[in-house]
C-alpha cells in the first residue's frame, strides 16, 4: 500500500514537472520575443563592457603561445568564401587587382595594394582564437597593425569606429561587416593579417586580408576585407547594430 | 501547540528565491550555449578528435541516433540527449528544447539570458554573503576542522546506523560542509571559470584561464561545476521534502518555522522513519553530563519553548534556536533535552 502511494506520488510529481517544463519553455520563448524584456537582458552587455574594460585597463596583451601550441585543425567558420568571378580570378593571380580602401572620416583617404601592406611594419603573434560557439584554436598570424594604417590616413576627431566591409555574403546576399571602437583599434595586437602559420592567408580563413582583434570573440575578426570606413556612428549601416551577427542579436561587445 | 521561531531574515529569504530563479535560468541558458558546440576538452584549444565528452548525433544506417560519449564510453540517448524527437521528426540537439532557454536553437538568445542572470546571481550572492557575515549568521554554518571530524558520525546518523546526532549548534557538520563549500568554493569557482572564457579579461589576467589549465579546461570545469550545483539543489530539495516540506517552505517564505510537532500532514511513508527518531534520544550535544530524562517529559520543555515564542516580538530579527538558548544558559539544557521530537526534526532540517 505504501509502495502504491509512493508510485502515485512520484507519478504526480513527474507529470506536474513535465507540464511545468513545457509551460516554462513557452514562457521563456515568448519572453525571448518580448522587446522590452529583451532590452532588459541586453542591458548586461554595457555592464560587461564597462566592468571588463575597467578591470583589464588599456592595451594589455592577450597571451601569446609557442609554435608547438599551434592547432592542427582550425575551423573555417562563417560564410563560404566569395564566389564572384572577380574574387576567384584575383585570388588565382595572388591579388593584383585587390585594394584595401580606406574611407570615411579620415584626412587622407587611401587605397593600399597587398605588396604595399606587406611593406609596412608588421606584427607576428601566435594567439588563441575563441569562437562564440565555444571552441578555441591557436594559430600564428602576421599582418600590419591597424594603428599603422590609422597613422597614414589620420581619422578625424569625429571618427569613433572602424567599420570593416567584407566581400563574403550569406545566402540572402547580405555582406558581412564588423565594427570596433578606437580602444580596440589602437590595441597593439589588433592587426590586419595577410599570413597564417607562415603562409599567405588561405581562402577559407579570409584571403587576402582579415582582422585579428585578440580582445574579442571570433565573429569580430572580419574576413575578406575590402574597405575600412572610419565613422562617427554605425547606426546607418545595414540593420544598425554594428555588425553582421550583431544585426541578428549577438552582442556588439564580444569580449565575453 | 504552536511554537514559531523566526528563522530566516528578509534578506536571506529574498536572496534565496532570487538565487533559485537565477540558477535555473543560468543552467538552462548554459545548456543552450553548450548546444552550439556540444563537446568538451582539456587544455587551451579544442582539437576535434580530443574531445573527452560529446553529446551529439550520428547517422546510424540512415537513422539519426543521439549519443552521450565520455572518454570513449558511448551511450545511446536518442530522444533526450543528442537527438530530440519533434513534430517534424528527429532533430539533432545536444540538450532537448525543454531544458534550454530559449526553447529553440538560438545561441545569441541563450547568451543574453546567461549574462544578464550571471549579474543577478553574482550581485544577489554578494548581498547575501555580506549581510549574513555582518549579522553573524554566516558563522553558524562555517565548516571547521571540528566539523570535519564529526562528518563520519553525522553520515552514520543520517543513514540511521548511529542513534545519536553529533550536531552542535543550528547546523550539523554535513550541512556546514555543504553550505560552506557551495558559498566559498563552488560559487567563486563557477564565476572564475566563466570569466576565464572571456578574451577581454584574458588579456590582463593570463592566470585566469591558466588556473584551470587553459580556456577549454575552464569551459569544461564550468560545465562540470554546473552539475555540482544541480546535485546540491536536488539534495537540498530532497532534504526539504524529507523534514516537513510545508514547515520548511513556510520558514523560507515567511521566515517563521514551527519548532514543535507539526499540524501539517506528512506522507505515510515518512512516519516509520520519524517514529524511530522520536522514540530514541537523538542528541548528545549540550547535555552529555546530564542524565537523559524520559522523552515523555515534555512539560518543562514547553515552558522553554513558550519562552522562545517571544522571539518574534524581538526587533533584532536574528534567528533564535533551541540549541543556542541551551548553550547560553546551561540550566535550561535539562529542559530542552527531552524534546527529542523537535530535535530529531531540527537535525536534518534545511
Amino acid at each position: 500500500m505504501n509502495l502504491s502511494r509512493r508510485s502515485l506520488l512520484l507519478g504526480a510529481v513527474q507529470g506536474a514537472g513535465l507540464l511545468l517544463l513545457s509551460g516554462c519553455e513557452k514562457a521563456f520563448n515568448s519572453l525571448q520575443q518580448n522587446r522590452k524584456f529583451l532590452s532588459l537582458l541586453e542591458s548586461a552587455e554595457g555592464a560587461n563592457q564597462h566592468l571588463q574594460r575597467l578591470l583589464t585597463g588599456k592595451n594589455k596583451l592577450a597571451q601569446e603561445f609557442t609554435e608547438q601550441d599551434i592547432s592542427r585543425y582550425f575551423k573555417p567558420n562563417g560564410n563560404p568564401p566569395p564566389i564572384t568571378m572577380d574574387y576567384t580570378a584575383d585570388a588565382a593571380k595572388q591579388w593584383p587587382a585587390w585594394r584595401l580602401e580606406i574611407s570615411g572620416s579620415v584626412k587622407q583617404p587611401a587605397r593600399f595594394s597587398l605588396p604595399e601592406l606587406r611593406s609596412m611594419p608588421s606584427r607576428t603573434q601566435i594567439t588563441r582564437h575563441d569562437c562564440v560557439e565555444g571552441w578555441s584554436a591557436i594559430a600564428k598570424w602576421k599582418g600590419v597593425p591597424l594603428t599603422e594604417i590609422m597613422q597614414r590616413v589620420q581619422p578625424t576627431p569625429e571618427a569613433k569606429y572602424a567599420v570593416f566591409h567584407c566581400m563574403d555574403t550569406d545566402d540572402s546576399g547580405a555582406h558581412y561587416y564588423e565594427s570596433i571602437d578606437f580602444l580596440d583599434a589602437h590595441h597593439p595586437q589588433t592587426i590586419l593579417a595577410y599570413e597564417m602559420n607562415d603562409r599567405a592567408l588561405p581562402i577559407e580563413h579570409g584571403a587576402p586580408l582579415r582582422l585579428r582583434i585578440e580582445t574579442q570573440l571570433g565573429y569580430k575578426h572580419a574576413k575578406y576585407i575590402r574597405k575600412i570606413d572610419f565613422v562617427a556612428s554605425y547606426e546607418n549601416i545595414a540593420a544598425g547594430k554594428g555588425g553582421y551577427w550583431e544585426d541578428q542579436g549577438y552582442e556588439w561587445y564580444a569580449g565575453i | 501547540m504552536t511554537n514559531l521561531v523566526y528563522r530566516h531574515n528578509p534578506i536571506t529569504r529574498t536572496t534565496h528565491w532570487l538565487n533559485a530563479l537565477a540558477l535555473v535560468i543560468l543552467v538552462m541558458s548554459g545548456f543552450q550555449i553548450f548546444n552550439a558546440h556540444p563537446h568538451l576538452y582539456w587544455g587551451s584549444t579544442s582539437e576535434p578528435d580530443q574531445a573527452f565528452l560529446s553529446i551529439a548525433a550520428a547517422n546510424d544506417d540512415g537513422e539519426v541516433r543521439g549519443f552521450f560519449r565520455i572518454y570513449g564510453w558511448q551511450f545511446d540517448t536518442t530522444g533526450v540527449l543528442g537527438v530530440q524527437n519533434t513534430e517534424m521528426g528527429p532533430a539533432p540537439r545536444a540538450f532537448p528544447s525543454w531544458l534550454t532557454i530559449p526553447g529553440y536553437f538560438w545561441l545569441a538568445g541563450g547568451r543574453r539570458w546567461h549574462f544578464f542572470f550571471a549579474w543577478i546571481f553574482a550581485l544577489n550572492g554578494l548581498l547575501y554573503v555580506i549581510y549574513n557575515i555582518a549579522n553573524g549568521h554566516m558563522r553558524k554554518f562555517l565548516f571547521t576542522a571540528k566539523d570535519a571530524a564529526r562528518m563520519p558520525a553525522m553520515a552514520l546518523y543520517y543513514f540511521r546506523i548511529r542513534k545519536a546526532s553529533p550536531q552542535e549548534g543550528e547546523y550539523n557538520p554535513l550541512q556546514k560542509m555543504a553550505y560552506t563549500s557551495v558559498f566559498f568554493a563552488l560559487t567563486p569557482l563557477i564565476i572564475l571559470s566563466g570569466m576565464a572564457m572571456s578574451p577581454q579579461l584574458n588579456t590582463a589576467f593570463h592566470w585566469l584561464p591558466a588556473m584551470f589549465g587553459g580556456r577549454q579546461s575552464a569551459r569544461s570545469i564550468h560545465f562540470i561545476l554546473t552539475f555540482l550545483f544541480v546535485g546540491f539543489t536536488f539534495g537540498h530539495v530532497f532534504m526539504v521534502l524529507m523534514t516537513g516540506v510545508l514547515n520548511n517552505m513556510r520558514s523560507i517564505v515567511t521566515g517563521w518555522y514551527k519548532e514543535k510537532g507539526s499540524d501539517f500532514p506528512e506522507p505515510v511513508w515518512l512516519q516509520g522513519f520519524k517514529e524511530e527518531m522520536i522514540q530514541k534520544p537523538a542528541r548528545v550535544s549540550v547535555s552529555h553530563q546530564l542524565p537523559a530524562p524520559e522523552p515523555e517529559e515534555i512539560g518543562p520543555a514547553q515552558k522553554t519553548h513558550q519562552g522562545r515564542a517571544d522571539a518574534p516580538q524581538q526587533d533584532s530579527g536574528i534567528p533564535k534556536s533551541a540549541t543556542n538558548d541551551a548553550q547560553i544558559s546551561p540550566e535550561n539544557s535539562q529542559q530542552t533535552l527531552p524534546i527529542h521530537k523537535n530535535e530529531a526534526k531540527k537535525d536534518i532540517v534545511e
